[in-house]
C-alpha cells in the first residue's frame, strides 16, 4: 500500500499551482498526480515521497488536505498490460473509485495507482495474478 | 370599480375614522395583549391619552424580533377559538412569524383585497389564475378569497409546472394574472418560446402582483413580454399587517393606495425613529385598526418608501406609498420569499463539515432570482470522495430548502478565502439591478 494525499481545489485558475508551490518550497517530489473536471471545486490528489510532510505544509497554507491509502500496482511498459490488471479486479468483482498512473519513474516500470472499497481483496487477487504491488520505500 | 366608498371620503372623513379607529384599538390591545401593555407603561402612555391622530406618536413602536419572543401567538389578542385561520411567513431564524385571523378579520382582509384587485382593473368577467404559491404564504389566498369576493372565477393554479401553467392560461381563457413579477416575466418569455402570442393567441389582460417589488424598467418588460394591451399593476402587504390588502396601484400608476381606513401609516427615519414630515422617505411604520386576532400599533416593516397625499385622478382620496427603495435591515426578497440572512446562518451553524463564515449572492438569471451560498469546507474526511463533497453539498441545499423553502446554489471554497469582518459584515452581495 502507498499513501495519497488529496487537497480540496477550487475550479478556478491557479489553484494548483497553488497547491505546487506549497510542495516545492516545502523540497517534496510528486510521483503522481490526479484531478477530474467537476463544475465547481475538485479534488487533487497527489503521490509524493513525504506525505507527512506534504499534509503539514499544505494545511500550515488553510488548504483542506487529507493522506489515506491507495494501491500502486506496477505493471511492465507493454501492450495489454492495464487491460490485464483491470481483468484481475473485475474478476474479483472489486470496484474502482479512480485510477491515475505515475509521471515518471526514471527507467522503471510505470505505477498505475488506484482506489477501491475494498483493498484487501484487492490486494489478494493482484498478488495472485503475479501482478507486483509496490510500496512507499519503492517509489 | 371601486370597491368601498371609504376609499373616495374627503380626509376630513378619513382621519375621523382612523382617529375612532385607533382609539379603540389602542383600548384593546392595552387590555388584551400583555408585552405591548407592559411596553405602553413603560413609555407611561395610557389608552386615554390618545386624543387625537398626534397622540400616535407617543406609543411605543412593535417589531418583527416581538413576533420572535412571543412565538407563537403571544401577541394574539383572542383565544384559540376565535381563530379560523392561521398564516406564517419567515422569522428571522428558525421560527416562522405566525399570524392569525378571527372570522371578521378574514371578512376585512379579504375585502381589503377585493378593493385592491377593482384597483388594478378586476372584475366579476374575470377569470383569475393564481400563480403564487400556496401553503402558509398569506399572497395566495388571500388574493384568492379577494378576486372570489368581487365574483371573479379564480384558479388556484399556485407556482412552478410552466406547461401547466401555460395550458390553463390558454385553455380556460385566464384574462388575470396573479404571480410575483419576476415569475410572470418568466412565464411570458417561456409562452412565447412555445410560439404563442400572448397578445392575439390568449385573453390575458390583467397582472396583479406582489411579493416583490415591481420596477419601471420590469412594467416596461412586461408589456413588451405580454403585449401592450397588459395592464400590470403591483400591490403591498405583508403577512403581520394582515397579507396582501394593504395597499395597491389603481390603473393611473402613480403609487399604490394605501387602505387608510384600516391601516394608517408613518414614515420614519429608521436610525433616529423619529417621525418624517408628509412625503420624505424613510421607513413605513404601520398601525392595523380594527384587527381582532393580532392588533398591531406601530409595527415597523422595515419597507423604505415615501408617502403622497395629493388626489388620485382615479377618484381615490387615500394616500399613496411609492415603489418600495429598499428596507431598512438586511432582509431580501427571493423569488416573493422574504429571507434574512440570519435564517441562513442558523442553519450553516449546525453543519460541521464547514466553517462558520459565509457570503450570500444573488442574482436574477432567466428572469428568476438564484442565491448561492459559499461556505468552507474545513473536514478532510470528506476528501476521500467526490461523492462525500456532492452529499454535503446536497445535504445543505436540502437544510436550508426546508428553513427558507427555497433552492439555493452552494460553493464550497477552501477555509479562509472568504473575507473576514471587523465589526459588521457584510455577507450579502445583490447584484439584482431594477429587478431586472
Amino acid at each position: 500500500m502507498i499513501r495519497q494525499i488529496s487537497v480540496f481545489v477550487e475550479n478556478e485558475p491557479g489553484s494548483m499551482l497553488r497547491v505546487t508551490s506549497v510542495l516545492t518550497e516545502a523540497h517534496v517530489n510528486i510521483r503522481a498526480i490526479s484531478t477530474f473536471d467537476t463544475p465547481e471545486f475538485g479534488i487533487m490528489r497527489l503521490v509524493v515521497d513525504e506525505p507527512e510532510r506534504a499534509k503539514e505544509s499544505l494545511t500550515a497554507k488553510g488548504f483542506v488536505t487529507r493522506v489515506n491509502e491507495v494501491i500502486g500496482a506496477e505493471l511492465k511498459d507493454e501492450k495489454g498490460n492495464l487491460n490485464q490488471m483491470l481483468k484481475i479486479l473485475a474478476d474479483g468483482e472489486i470496484n474502482v473509485n479512480y485510477i491515475y498512473s505515475f509521471v515518471i519513474r526514471e527507467g522503471r516500470a510505470p505505477v498505475i495507482v488506484f482506489h477501491t472499497d475494498d483493498f484487501a481483496k484487492a490486494e489478494r487477487v493482484l498478488k495472485a495474478a503475479d501482478v507486483k504491488l509496490i510500496e512507499e520505500q519503492e517509489m | 370599480m371601486i370597491w368601498a366608498k371609504e376609499e373616495t371620503l374627503p380626509r376630513s372623513e378619513i382621519e375621523a375614522i382612523q382617529l375612532s379607529k385607533l382609539k379603540d384599538t389602542v383600548r384593546y390591545i392595552y387590555d388584551r395583549v400583555k408585552p405591548y401593555r407592559d411596553r405602553m407603561d413603560a413609555a407611561g402612555v395610557k389608552p386615554e391619552d390618545i386624543r387625537t391622530l398626534e397622540d400616535l406618536k407617543k406609543l411605543p413602536y412593535t417589531y418583527k424580533a416581538d413576533f420572535k419572543e412571543n412565538y407563537p401567538d403571544g401577541l394574539f389578542a383572542v383565544d384559540k377559538k376565535e381563530i379560523v385561520r392561521y398564516h406564517a411567513s419567515s422569522g428571522t431564524t428558525g421560527k416562522p412569524t405566525v399570524v392569525g385571523y378571527t372570522r371578521n378579520d378574514l371578512d376585512m382582509w379579504l375585502n381589503n383585497v377585493a378593493r385592491i384587485a377593482c384597483m388594478g382593473g378586476a372584475t366579476a368577467e374575470d377569470v383569475a389564475q393564481i400563480s403564487f404559491g400556496y401553503g402558509t404564504f398569506t399572497g395566495a389566498l388571500g388574493l384568492h378569497g379577494g378576486l372570489e369576493k368581487i365574483g371573479a372565477s379564480v384558479i388556484p393554479m399556485s407556482s412552478g409546472n410552466t406547461n401547466k401553467q401555460i395550458m390553463f392560461l390558454k385553455d380556460m381563457g385566464v384574462t388575470l394574472l396573479v404571480a410575483t413579477p419576476s415569475y410572470a416575466l418568466h412565464l411570458g418569455e417561456e409562452i412565447r418560446k412555445r410560439g404563442i402570442d400572448p397578445a392575439k393567441d390568449l385573453k390575458l389582460h390583467i397582472g396583479l402582483f406582489g411579493g416583490e417589488g415591481m420596477t419601471e424598467p420590469m412594467r416596461d418588460e412586461m408589456h413588451k413580454v405580454w403585449g401592450e394591451q397588459f395592464v400590470c399593476t403591483q400591490n403591498y402587504g405583508m403577512s403581520e399587517l394582515c397579507g396582501p390588502g394593504v395597499a395597491g396601484e389603481c390603473t393611473e400608476l402613480c403609487g399604490m393606495h394605501v387602505n387608510e381606513d384600516w391601516f394608517i401609516p408613518e414614515i420614519i427615519d429608521p436610525d433616529t425613529e423619529e417621525v418624517l414630515p408628509p412625503g420624505e422617505r424613510g421607513e413605513l411604520v404601520v398601525t392595523c385598526l380594527g384587527k381582532e386576532a393580532l392588533p398591531l400599533v406601530r409595527y415597523r416593516t422595515g419597507d423604505m418608501t415615501r408617502l403622497m397625499y395629493e388626489p388620485c385622478k382615479c377618484g381615490r382620496t387615500t394616500c399613496r406609498m411609492e415603489n418600495i427603495s429598499g428596507r431598512a435591515d438586511d432582509m431580501l426578497v427571493i423569488r416573493g420569499v422574504n429571507v434574512f440572512p440570519t435564517q441562513i446562518e442558523e442553519v450553516l451553524l449546525k453543519i460541521e463539515e464547514i466553517g462558520p463564515h459565509y457570503e450570500i449572492l444573488v442574482e436574477r438569471k432567466n428572469r428568476l432570482d438564484v442565491m448561492t451560498i459559499t461556505v468552507e469546507l474545513i473536514d478532510d474526511r470528506l476528501l476521500d470522495s467526490y461523492a462525500s463533497l456532492s452529499e454535503l453539498e446536497g445535504r445543505i441545499q436540502r437544510a436550508l430548502k426546508s428553513q427558507l423553502g427555497l433552492a439555493t446554489q452552494i460553493r464550497l471554497v477552501a477555509p479562509n478565502s472568504l473575507k473576514r469582518f471587523e465589526g459588521k459584515a457584510k455577507r450579502v452581495t445583490d447584484l439584482r439591478k431594477d429587478g431586472l
